[in-house]
């Protein structure tokens, strides 16, 4: 009895909390790292992508589910976080810092620390605004953020946005020709013991991608295949993986010739963010670029994660829902309802950021178009119709956004529907959806399955809670 | 000096639909105390349904009356089908709803009328007026803009302060319980509230759609110029709505004509951010300043 209590009831033992959430995040991390290992790379591509969306939505979920506070800047706020990447991993790669290369784990923590410095500001302001107030503002950010970036052409690439030199590990996911390499520490495994330290640091070679121009230039794959040639560790899978894909590719709902490549700035709607195939169709398919993609992916969401599960169980997570319900009443116990709507901001932020800085690596590309409102919408619906409350709802959110285009695409494949029908039915399904979650099921899926089981064990309480 | 004086005047016309926008923000704020982000996309998609009509008949006039018409359609059935339902609940599903209703309408537009930016014809010239031996940035189109939403503010005007119904609607946004008892049917000024709304933003997307394109999120942007000038003007004050919004015209006449037109989503967030942080219930509004 007292044992499944306490296995049942994690935030009643704070002493053992953090030891348990480890344990979770570390066995999760463990088990998408063999499902990323073992699925298709073009699975891969779209666990990346997930993984991904997972690690903003954490951030929603912290922002608008526990803190209540609605934003549409999100996605303006991985735009700071996509930029910030590109430009310190770009301008300085070469500059080392306490031993350490400059790469993509530096330009990620600059990321991070651009989102929380921008969330810091944009929190001020925000804890002054109520509700509409707020999300006009941060509406007007994500077009506002995107737009700066047609100010400053020359250091950010204006509307055609900047390619990046992605960062890759040496010992890694590489192509198939050096599978002779043999009985170096796995890079893989490791970290998953150990969900504190992340698993890419140090072993980065720099891969100059920058020719290859998203999914329409058909030269760059093989520049960027024969630059991939050495050190591989992952040997096993690589060509079977290649030839798998042929095979494969009778699955309608995995055929990225179905969809259009990524156009920045001209189609600013949700697919574009959730579009992975600008990354996909520019690789040869033997190459396990998306594998590597989708274990750093996979490795930032569990961090995330991670710290996410400590705030939002912790005194934090108490505090900022004590100013969501009732301002004046946490006021009165000694909440500063203004410190803990900041603090919501700064941490969504920082997750935003990361995020952003995740999805460059990604689409190897910054761009306006890339961070427009379509990707803050796209946040604020996965949020919804997952749980806005939980991150478990976040995950399910990431996996909406990322597979709902996926399977209209594979609807429409096979019934001949017109390109204009196919490409806005997911956006009309998430704002039909959207609608009917909120009057029919606010808590989404996380909050009403969770709503049923209270019911059926006689307990009653919000869906939002 | 001649510069200023014409973006000054090409700004009057873009600052007229933005009023427009805002009053429509503001119309539905006084019936629902809430904002309609999907105001836009309503204007977007009964803009579209102008085209249509202009197209097949050719009479411009005709197609601002069918997106009147229209807008005051989908005002109510906004209203029904997806905020009546959710009024209740909490504020931030009412806010999220509108973004759904935002999103759906795009994608159903795009669905439609395909995701192309498409030109409005306009039904007298574009082009600049010559006088006293100068080109002016007016055309006789202007003059057009500058009149219908010169009738429609007038109108509005003598509906809320001469009529009963206005006087109704003032009442029920006033106080509805107070309203309720001295038997004004409040339910009903608030569908009339979210339907005048509707064909006061689809009046403006009709005007806005020969300046520049029309495409499913081609209004996006005047969502940010209008809520701006709403929420400077105090989001209840149809003056102020009109004023900050012909404001915000010239302001971003000024900055596009200056530096370049790519600044303006960025100034319209600045002038937000300003008075969010010195004058947050806005320069006309009249209630109180918040406790928390």
């Amino acid at each position: 009895m007292n044992t499944v209590s306490r296995v049942k009831n994690l935030r009643t033992f704070p002493g053992n909390r953090i030891l348990w959430h480890a344990v979770i995040v570390g066995v999760v991390w463990l088990l998408l790292l063999l499902l990323n290992n073992n699925i298709d790379p073009l699975y891969s591509s779209y666990l990346a992508l997930v993984a991904m969306y997972a690690t903003a939505m954490f951030g929603m979920t912290i922002l608008v589910g526990l803190s209540g506070q609605v934003s549409l800047g999100n996605g303006a706020l991985m735009a700071v976080g996509g930029y910030v990447f590109a430009l310190t991993s770009m301008n300085w790669q070469t500059v080392p810092i306490f031993g350490w290369p400059w790469n993509a784990v530096w330009s990620m923590v600059f990321a991070g620390l651009g989102g929380i410095l921008i969330g810091g500001v944009v929190g001020g302001l925000a804890a002054r605004l109520k509700g509409p107030y707020l999300a006009g503002l941060t509406l007007g950010l994500a077009v506002g953020v995107p737009a700066i970036t047609n100010r400053f052409p020359s250091l950010l690439g204006g509307e055609n946005g900047l390619m990046l030199t992605v960062p890759y590990p040496q010992g890694g996911y590489a192509a198939a020709a050096a599978a002779e390499a043999t009985d170096t520490i796995d890079p893989v495994a490791e970290p998953g013991l150990d969900p504190t330290i992340a698993p890419v640091e140090d072993q980065y070679a720099e891969l100059d991608l920058s020719g290859f121009d998203q999914g329409v230039d058909p030269n760059a794959a093989t520049s960027a295949e024969d630059m991939l040639t050495e050190g591989d560790l992952l040997t096993t899978e690589d060509l079977t993986n290649g030839n798998d894909l042929t095979l494969e590719s009778t699955d309608p709902a995995a055929d990225p010739s179905i969809e259009p490549g990524i156009e920045p700035g001209i189609e600013p709607s949700i697919d574009v963010a959730a579009d992975p195939t600008g990354v996909t169709d520019s690789f040869d398919v033997g190459f396990i670029l998306e594998r590597w993609q989708a274990s750093m992916a996979i490795a930032v969401a569990c961090l995330v994660a991670f710290a996410a599960m400590n705030l939002i169980r912790g005194r934090q997570g108490r505090v900022w829902k004590a100013v969501r319900d009732d301002p004046i009443a946490a006021a009165v116990v000694g909440i500063s309802p203004a410190n803990s709507k900041v603090s919501a901001f700064v941490v969504s932020s920082l997750f935003a950021a990361l995020a952003g800085a995740v999805f460059a690596q990604i689409l190897s590309f910054v761009g306006p178009g890339a961070f427009g409102l379509g990707l803050s919408l796209s946040l604020l619906v996965g949020i919804v119709l997952g749980g806005r409350a939980s991150l478990l709802g976040a995950i399910l959110g990431a996996l909406i956004i990322v597979w709902l285009p996926e399977l209209v695409d594979g609807l429409a494949g096979n019934r001949g529907w017109p390109e204009q029908i196919t490409n806005n039915a997911p956006n009309l399904l998430y704002g039909l959806l959207v609608v009917a979650v909120v009057l029919a099921a606010p808590g989404g899926i996380t909050g009403t399955v969770r709503s049923w089981v209270d019911k059926s064990r006689g307990n009653s309480r919000s869906p939002l809670s | 000096m001649t510069n200023f004086i014409d973006y000054l005047l090409g700004g009057f016309s873009s600052g007229a639909v933005i009023a427009l926008m805002a009053l429509a923000l503001v119309l539905v704020w006084r019936s629902t105390r809430m904002v309609n982000f999907a105001q836009v996309g309503q204007a977007m998609f009964t803009t579209y349904i102008a085209l249509t009509v202009l197209q097949s008949t050719g009479n411009w006039l005709l197609a601002l009356v069918a997106a009147f018409g229209a807008g005051l359609v989908l005002g109510v059935l906004v209203f029904f089908l997806v905020i009546r339902p959710v009024k209740n609940s909490d504020t931030t599903g009412a806010i999220i709803a509108t973004f759904g209703v935002l999103i759906s309408l795009q994608a159903a537009a795009g669905m439609i009328w395909g995701g192309d930016p498409e030109g409005f014809i306009p039904p007298v010239s574009n082009a600049g007026l010559e006088f006293a031996g100068r080109i002016w940035p007016v055309s006789w189109y202007d003059i057009l803009v500058w009149s219908v939403t010169a009738v429609l503010v007038v109108g509005l005007t003598l509906l809320f302060t001469r009529t009963s119904l206005g006087l109704s609607m003032r009442a029920s946004a006033f106080n509805p319980e107070v309203a309720r008892l001295s038997g004004v049917r409040v339910n009903r000024m608030l569908i009339t509230g979210w339907a005048i709304a509707g064909a006061t933003g689809a009046v403006g997307g009709v005007l806005i759609a020969p300046v520049s394109t029309i495409s499913p999120n081609s209004f996006d942007i005047l969502l940010v110029f209008a809520f701006t000038a709403a929420v400077i003007g105090g989001l209840d004050s149809l003056i102020g709505a009109v004023t900050f919004g012909i404001g915000t015209g010239l302001v971003i006449s000024l900055v596009s004509g200056y530096t370049d037109a790519s600044n303006a989503p960025v100034v319209a967030l600045v002038l937000l951010a300003v008075n969010l942080l010195v004058k947050p219930d806005g320069v006309f509004s009249h209630h109180g300043a918040r406790s928390v």
